[in-house]
């Protein structure tokens, strides 16, 4: 693409999108610095002076929101460690050994990565309480880490590999596994890494499941457990508020920190 | 067994140059790769196929909370022509994904289109576009709940300090519709910048410099060779977030409570209506399955209509 010297436009651009991206988070932070009784006034009060924490206790009080930033750590971990096991061994196998009928699971997975199955709620239910796992963590990742998305995209990844490489490891006496672990996992580190982002991503932005199958407030996420404050009888703006920027502050933080990679494996959910 | 004999089947049909190039692999190999499979098939199988059928099962049922199902027939699908709430969810889906799909893509057309450009805090610049992906949708929600709060919210004060009478955003149809336009195009426009973004870097720049020679201004290269060259990823992202909105349920959701809102009508979505037929209250779950059949039946239609389309406007390039 060319790249030509900025104009006055794309300046004016730059300054109307940053700023409609920020104002929305700045005001939340405003706002869950202020007492409920500066938030219910006309005009509006900006700069809470002095900032108070009223907020930030209130959601202490109704919420146990340690407990809620534990829960989200340990389900996105666990459900990024399982997709990425799972996802990687099907994966190996299709690309790498080509089992026979290794096509015919291939298309299957496409078929599956077209068709909207997490739209079941009910059967998935179901099964989950069947399986008496209902208001467990253990509930709110499972269904999702049989993730044929995840196994297309290392299976693009672990195509590549060079054959010669696996062969050579195989006449050495390298176990499969061990094949897999120190040989194709490293090399495709890349691939991992992006389905690792993506799916803690995707736990990250869950609620309809997580408010069907855990009842429970101590067995919730982030996202759904502060959406409980919502349907309180009294909305108070600043305790939202404060709610929403406690919460929302991990993951910008990680994002900033791991920036790059972020930003990759999102191109990655391209799938070219 | 049925799988066994396609799988034996499709290794005689290997012809002789895939067959070389699976040479050092035998039967041992193969016995370990279908172990390697056993955890992914098990799963779909469960959570996929069993829940799927279980679901279709469940649609000929009256199935509640508690208590066994009892088979029906063909009711909860007779009942589905004469739900008006249904019709009204199945309207309000179409109408978000009309409007909010081409919001989302001028958007991140937009984006993707600055991000070309070199210029002061160009880093920090995309760093921002980037971060609406990784924002609490709860939280985001919330905000723009306040915002277009009727009484206290910024945009109501701002307007009616201009001198205009403040606007019930929640209490109309259109003043709901504008909102969660808002916020899903807020939400949503980060990634496919990203994939518009890398998509534009791969059109080759000689490309541009011909165009230029030849008198071509900005916006007509935008036209005859960005939009051409770009139309496998913004087909791509027009399907994944078409089928995004036709999901659409967490700002509705908690914008409109169903406990508290009388305006939940105006937003009122397919699959929030399936989850308020299935978990609130005592729970039609029978009658939901049918409603989300139907939803999946939009789904799929709607997928398979844009890949249909899309033959005729995409232009993948010679190699592809």
């Amino acid at each position: 693409m060319v790249i030509e010297r900025p104009r006055w436009w794309i300046y004016g651009l730059v300054a109307v999108i940053g700023l409609a991206i920020l104002v929305p988070f700045i005001w939340m932070v405003l706002t869950a610095l202020m007492t409920t009784d500066q938030t219910l006034r006309v005009p509006p009060t900006i700069i809470p002076l002095p900032p108070t924490l009223d907020g930030v206790h209130t959601v202490f009080n109704k919420l146990p929101f340690f407990r809620l930033l534990s829960n989200t750590f340990l389900v996105s971990v666990g459900r990024a460690l399982a997709t990425l096991v799972i996802s990687a061994l099907a994966a190996y196998a299709l690309a790498i050994v080509k089992v026979p009928g290794a096509r015919i699971v291939l298309v299957l997975v496409l078929t599956l990565i077209m068709v909207p199955g997490d739209i079941f709620i009910i059967p998935n239910f179901s099964i989950i309480a069947g399986l008496h796992l209902t208001n467990t963590l253990v509930a709110l990742a499972l269904p999702n880490i049989f993730d044929v998305f995840g196994v297309f995209l290392l299976y693009q990844f672990f195509r590549g590999m060079p054959r010669e490489l696996i062969e050579a490891a195989r006449i050495d006496g390298a176990s499969h596994l061990r094949i897999l672990f120190t040989i194709v996992v490293p090399v495709s580190r890349s691939g991992l890494i992006a389905l690792a982002i993506l799916t803690v991503l995707n736990e990250w932005k869950e609620l309809l499941w997580p408010i069907v199958v855990n009842r429970d407030v101590d067995q919730l996420t982030l996202g759904p457990g502060i959406a409980l404050l919502r349907g309180a009888a009294v909305t108070d703006w600043n305790v939202l508020m404060a709610a929403g920027a406690m919460a929302a502050l991990p993951m910008i933080v990680i994002y900033l920190l791991l920036q790059k990679q972020f930003v990759s494996s999102m191109a990655r959910s391209g799938l070219k | 067994m049925t799988s066994s004999t396609l799988l034996r089947s499709s290794t005689v049909a290997t012809p002789g140059p895939r067959r070389n190039k699976r040479r050092g692999f035998g039967r041992r190999d193969a016995l370990i790769g279908f172990l390697f499979l056993i955890p992914l098939l098990a799963g779909l199988l469960l959570f996929r196929f069993y829940g799927f059928a279980y679901n279709v099962w469940l649609s000929f049922t009256k199935a509640g909370a508690f208590g066994p199902p009892q088979f029906i027939g063909w009711g909860n699908y007779q009942q589905l022509f004469s739900d008006s709430q249904l019709a009204v969810a199945v309207v309000n889906t179409f109408k978000f994904a009309i409007i909010i799909v081409p919001v989302v893509i001028v958007v991140s057309l937009l984006c993707a289109t600055v991000m070309q450009y070199k210029f002061r805090g160009q880093s920090a610049f995309r760093a921002i576009v980037f971060l609406p992906a990784v924002f609490l949708p709860t939280a985001i929600i919330f905000v723009f709940g306040w915002l277009f709060q009727t009484q206290y919210g910024l945009i109501n004060t701002t307007i009616s300090s201009l001198g205009s009478s403040p606007v019930s955003w929640l209490g109309s149809s259109t003043g709901v519709t504008v909102v969660i336009t808002v916020i899903v195009v807020y939400l949503s426009f980060s990634v496919p910048t990203i994939i518009l973004y890398a998509g534009m870097q791969e059109i080759p720049t000689e490309m541009y410099e011909a165009a230029t020679l030849d008198g071509a201004r900005p916006v007509r290269r935008f036209f005859s060779i960005t939009l051409p060259l770009l139309s496998p990823s913004l087909f791509f992202v027009i399907l994944t977030t078409t089928i995004g909105v036709l999901k659409l349920f967490d700002v509705p959701y908690l914008l409109l409570p169903p406990e508290q809102s009388t305006s939940v009508n105006y937003g009122m979505t397919v699959l929030y209506y399936y989850y308020q037929l299935a978990f609130v209250g005592i729970g039609q779950r029978g009658y939901a399955a049918a409603v989300s059949l139907v939803l999946f039946v939009l789904i799929l239609a709607v997928s398979l209509i844009m890949f249909r389309v899309q033959r005729r406007f995409v232009h993948y390039g010679e190699d592809g």
